[in-house]
């Protein structure tokens, strides 16, 4: 009846809500492929890479001067021992957390990482400019690609595709053998908790909750992969969403015996105590009925900061999680003689700052 | 035929119906809330929790829905009775808390919380920024309308830019924050009922409660407001004084509101129509009338958003627009005369 009413209206809805169905999948799909060197010309210098968002791109060697927008990526980059061909930065490194970029305050900011200054960038000169895979939008590519700039998309956000994307900054940079024992350590990290996590019997429940409140970390967010990872069965891992919002009275009905609650700190590593965090822990541990949680009674609540949560330090908050999940199996286990080890030896800076909290 | 007297009392028993209606409606629907929930207390069980002391089910039912329900009611009632005020001082039937920029105040406020607490703000600390700078909006407001004049186009002129202020200033704390912090923001501006405890209804309701008698109590005055100014003078009303500190009971009714619910948007404009259309513009029964809409429409909007896709919520600022709109068109398609 409606539809011999108004068959305008009516199809077109139908028509546009195809559309977003079949251009979601067509991403998804593309994404899945994401992360790779697909070819490389014999003596031209020129190589073939997909980047994180599934788009293929030709890549002119070597590469001399980058500009970062990226913060996970420029931590890569630095891992890398490639902090020399940097010429511009992402501003906000300067202003969030100047203490963990020593040595980059003379390097020119050139905007936010979702919206940078194209004049700026075209005036450094770069070869390529590293960002996330989905921000800024393509426009990046349309401003710059007339200057001879391109744009390199590579996330560094998760830990199931850090390895490809380390792989193919490696060959860009020219930097293999360090991208080589980056991915060698990160290995030898992942197979001491799988070794471990072959021993337990049932994973525990967990609440991971992301940076607002009651904003769980569903299926394709971080929280939810190194949950996973760390041997926990998120209990949101069953929704359709990254990051839902849930009532409290669903997280008390699904009786958690874990709650990991991702926090924001910019300068997280010039932090002289974890006063902060310990009072976010606080605030969950009070919650209005919640001292009937599994989680609440035992006082399994722990507080992780975002820079160990995701990115190239996830593996960082893996071991963390896991030694929480099941001290038992995990008590040789020490995550923080492991982030010692990663800012040491990788990023060649000292190890300070607070990061989480469990008490 | 009846003579005027028992015509006006008909019409008095009438607007006296629709509002007994709306609080059985409202009753009804809080029955509803009390009822549901993603654990296995059902009906029968929430009540017996509620006279029981102990227990999961009395920590549900009473630490969980009960407070989840009251907030509700108390931001419903309270946007719609600030939208009502708005629009009887300000003679638009296009003002809300909204329209003179109050929530994009709140929203600046709870920016800034997020952005400069690096992320370790408590919500009480969003709040009271949301707050505050609720209160420095309408302040502001009255600031220019008291160096230019008291009349409603400058308050609204006034309310605009001081929107247009807000959002610039929320939006460029938005693009220097991380992707956490943005994050973060976008969530509060979609507004939630999910970290609200008794403690948070209690300042709630000074915030809500303290004010609304007052604004009840001018009825009489925002009847005459509504055939102008003069005529409104002519026959005693101050009209100033009715309109400044209108302005400033109403904003402190919205930051009641919205400082630990974020934005929740549609209410305060929407439902001042809605109780117009079916009570008429007799402020003595349109404000309890349109604060009893308000109500049920934030109740029904957050039954709804937790139930349509359980268990994953989806936020109450969403579904009061997406409820509200087409319910609203509806009644302005089909409305025959003309109500304001």
């Amino acid at each position: 009846m409606i539809v011999r009413k108004h068959p305008v209206p009516v199809y077109a809805s139908i028509v546009l809500v195809c559309l977003v169905f079949l251009g979601d999948r067509q991403s998804n799909a593309l994404q899945r492929q994401a992360g790779a060197i697909v070819g490389e010309a014999a003596g031209s210098g020129n190589i073939t890479i997909r980047n994180s968002n599934g788009q293929s791109l030709q890549v002119q060697l070597p590469v001399k001067r980058i500009v970062v927008l990226n913060p996970d990526a420029l931590e890569a980059v630095r891992a890398l021992k490639a902090l020399a061909l940097v010429v511009g930065v992402n501003s906000g490194i300067h202003r969030d957390n100047p203490l963990f970029w020593p040595g980059l305050s003379n390097r020119p900011g050139v905007g936010s990482w979702k919206d940078p200054n194209y004049e700026q960038i075209v005036q450094l000169e770069p070869d390529i400019v590293i960002c996330y895979a989905r921000r800024p939008g393509m426009d990046l590519e349309k401003k710059l690609g007339p200057f001879g700039i391109k744009a390199i998309r590579l996330d560094f956000q998760k830990i199931g595709t850090l390895e490809k994307e380390l792989r193919i900054l490696g060959r860009v940079l020219n930097k293999e053998k360090e991208a080589g024992q980056l991915i060698d350590w990160y290995r030898e990290q992942q197979e001491v908790i799988r070794e471990g996590l072959k021993k337990i019997e049932h994973r525990h429940y967990v609440y991971s909750e992301s940076y607002s409140p009651y904003h769980t970390s569903g299926p394709g967010s971080g929280g939810n992969e190194i949950c996973i990872l760390a041997g926990g069965f998120n209990i949101a891992s069953g929704f359709s969403i990254p990051y839902p919002e849930v009532t409290p009275e669903w997280v008390l009905a699904k009786n958690p015996q874990v709650i990991i609650k991702a926090a924001v700190a910019g300068n997280c590593y010039g932090m002289g105590n974890g006063g902060p965090l310990k009072a976010i822990r606080k605030e969950i541990m009070r919650r209005p009925a919640w001292n009937t949680i599994r989680a609440i009674r035992d006082a399994r609540v722990y507080v992780i900061e975002s820079g160990i949560w995701t990115g190239p330090r996830a593996i960082i908050g893996i071991s963390y999680l896991a030694k929480w999940f099941y001290p038992e199996i995990f008590e040789d286990l020490d995550p923080e003689a492991r982030h010692r080890e990663y800012l040491e030896r990788f990023q060649g800076i000292k190890y300070q700052g607070v990061y989480v909290s469990g008490d | 035929m009846k003579d005027i007297r028992q015509q006006y009392q008909d019409l008095t028993n009438r607007k006296v119906f629709f509002i007994v209606f709306f609080v059985v409606v409202l009753f009804c629907v809080a029955c509803a809330a009390l009822a549901q929930g993603p654990s296995s207390v059902g009906f029968k069980g929430a009540i017996a929790a509620l006279f029981s002391d102990s227990g999961v089910s009395h920590a549900i039912v009473y630490k969980l829905r009960l407070p989840r329900i009251v907030m509700a009611v108390l931001v419903g009632s309270g946007l719609a009775l600030a939208g009502t005020v708005f629009q009887a001082i300000l003679r638009n039937p296009l003002a809300s808390p909204y329209t003179l920029g109050i929530a994009s105040s709140a929203g600046f406020g709870a920016v800034t919380a997020i952005v400069s607490g690096a992320g370790f703000c408590t919500r009480y600390l969003i709040a009271g920024n949301a707050f505050f700078f609720t209160l420095l909006s309408s302040f502001l407001i009255l600031a220019i309308a008291r160096i230019k004049s008291s009349k409603p186009e400058t308050m609204i002129l006034a309310g605009i830019a001081v929107m247009f202020f807000f959002s610039s200033l929320s939006s460029l704390f938005q693009y220097m924050g991380t992707m956490e912090e943005v994050q973060e923001i976008v969530f509060w501006f979609f507004g939630s009922l999910s970290k609200v405890g008794w403690n948070e209804v209690a300042m709630a309701s000074v915030m809500i409660l303290l004010p609304a008698p007052i604004l009840l109590k001018w009825s009489w005055d925002f009847n005459l407001l509504a055939n102008g100014d003069d005529s409104a003078k002519a026959l005693g009303v101050n009209v100033e004084a009715i309109r400044r500190y209108g302005i400033v009971l109403a904003s402190l009714i919205t930051a009641g509101a919205v400082c630990f619910s974020g934005v929740i948007g549609f209410i305060g404009i929407v439902s001042p129509h809605m109780a117009r259309m079916v009570i008429g513009n007799d402020h003595r029964f349109l404000l309890p009338c349109s604060m009893l809409i308000g109500a049920v429409l934030v109740l029904a909007a957050d039954i709804l958003g937790r139930t349509l896709w359980a268990p994953q919520a989806i936020p109450i600022g969403i579904v009061t627009s997406f409820i509200g709109v087409p319910f609203f068109f509806y009644l302005l398609i089909k409305r025959q005369r003309d109500y304001w």
